[in-house]
């Protein structure tokens, strides 16, 4: 027998086969679009319970512990599994090549990815969705707002990153 | 109760498989956007394609889920704001490394920066219950 663990990552296909299996499967079982960041409204709920704001007042947030947030869970779970079958460090504050490029104080590191998430969160609700809900969806089923978000969100990814190399890593 | 559990297991299935597809991976995203590394691409190129097979199936089955009650696909009208939306998150994709998902991958493997981008993204999505207070059809 060959050493099997930590196990190798899967090839794209693998991880294309079943993420986007799951579009279908999902409307099939549960009648539920894919897509994960709807759920954030969850928290924000959570983290500001007696807000009066009308949107998170909506039926979509009537309880906070709904389908979305057993989704959520779920995922946690799950990654938290493939996270050990493959050898993963349990608890690390290391963000590959960004942390290890860039050495910043630990603050640096939490302002930045605070403001990207920051970002994440406010431009997928502007757009209507995030790369599950849009870029795998709404693609899948051949919806134009989806191309149209998915084209701003590589155009916009890909200019951020070349910002990052050339004036934080200094043109590396 | 049972559809809960459902979510539940689902979520872990999509969790895994972004995991072990290294989606949750701040190089292979890094590596995607600077044009050296395109497995990330080609996972959602090819997730793309099996969706776009499984909803023609469930097409030719007249949209009938597994107990006959009427599957009801979820269209996002595009409206004038979509590309805008899609600009601010694309930053924040080349900014965090991650999307909604694969943030919570992150955690779940035991990344803690996952755990500060995914609570800059509740403030954002506040944020945008702020903006939708004054602008009606944000």
């Amino acid at each position: 027998m060959t050493h099997w663990f930590p196990a190798e990552p899967w090839p794209w296909w693998m991880g294309g086969l079943v993420i986007g299996a799951l579009v279908p499967l999902l409307y099939y079982f549960l009648n539920t679009a894919l897509g994960v960041s709807t759920g954030f409204g969850n928290f924000a709920k959570l983290l500001f319970p007696k807000t009066t704001l009308s949107w998170l007042n909506s039926k979509s947030f009537s309880s906070v512990v709904n389908h979305r947030f057993y989704m959520m869970m779920g995922m946690l779970i799950g990654a938290f599994i493939a996270g050990r079958v493959m050898g993963l460090p349990v608890v690390t504050i290391e963000m590959g090549v960004f942390s290890e490029t860039l050495q910043w104080p630990i603050w640096g590191n939490v302002l930045w990815f605070l403001m990207g998430g920051f970002l994440l969160g406010l431009g997928a609700r502007i757009a209507g969705g995030c790369t599950s809900g849009h870029s795998i969806h709404g693609l899948a089923n051949f919806q134009l707002s989806s191309l149209v978000a998915t084209i701003c969100f590589l155009i916009f990814g890909a200019v951020t990153v070349f910002a990052i190399r050339v004036f934080l890593m200094g043109g590396v | 109760m049972r559809k809960n559990l459902s979510f539940l297991g689902f979520g872990m299935l999509f969790g895994y498989a972004l995991s072990r597809v290294r989606a949750s991976d701040y190089n292979y995203i890094y590596h995607m956007f600077t044009g050296t590394d395109f497995t990330l691409a080609l996972v959602m190129a090819s997730a793309i394609i099996v969706g776009a097979i499984g909803m023609r199936i469930l097409a030719m089955n007249q949209y009938k889920g597994f107990r006959g009650q009427i599957i009801e696909v979820n269209v996002k009208k595009l409206t004038k704001y979509t590309a805008v939306g899609g600009m601010i998150f694309g930053i924040g994709w080349g900014m965090s490394g991650a999307c909604p998902g694969t943030l919570l991958a992150q955690i779940g493997e035991g990344k803690i920066m996952g755990i500060v981008t995914l609570f800059g993204a509740v403030l954002g999505t506040y944020a945008y219950a702020l903006l939708k207070n004054r602008y009606e059809n944000i």
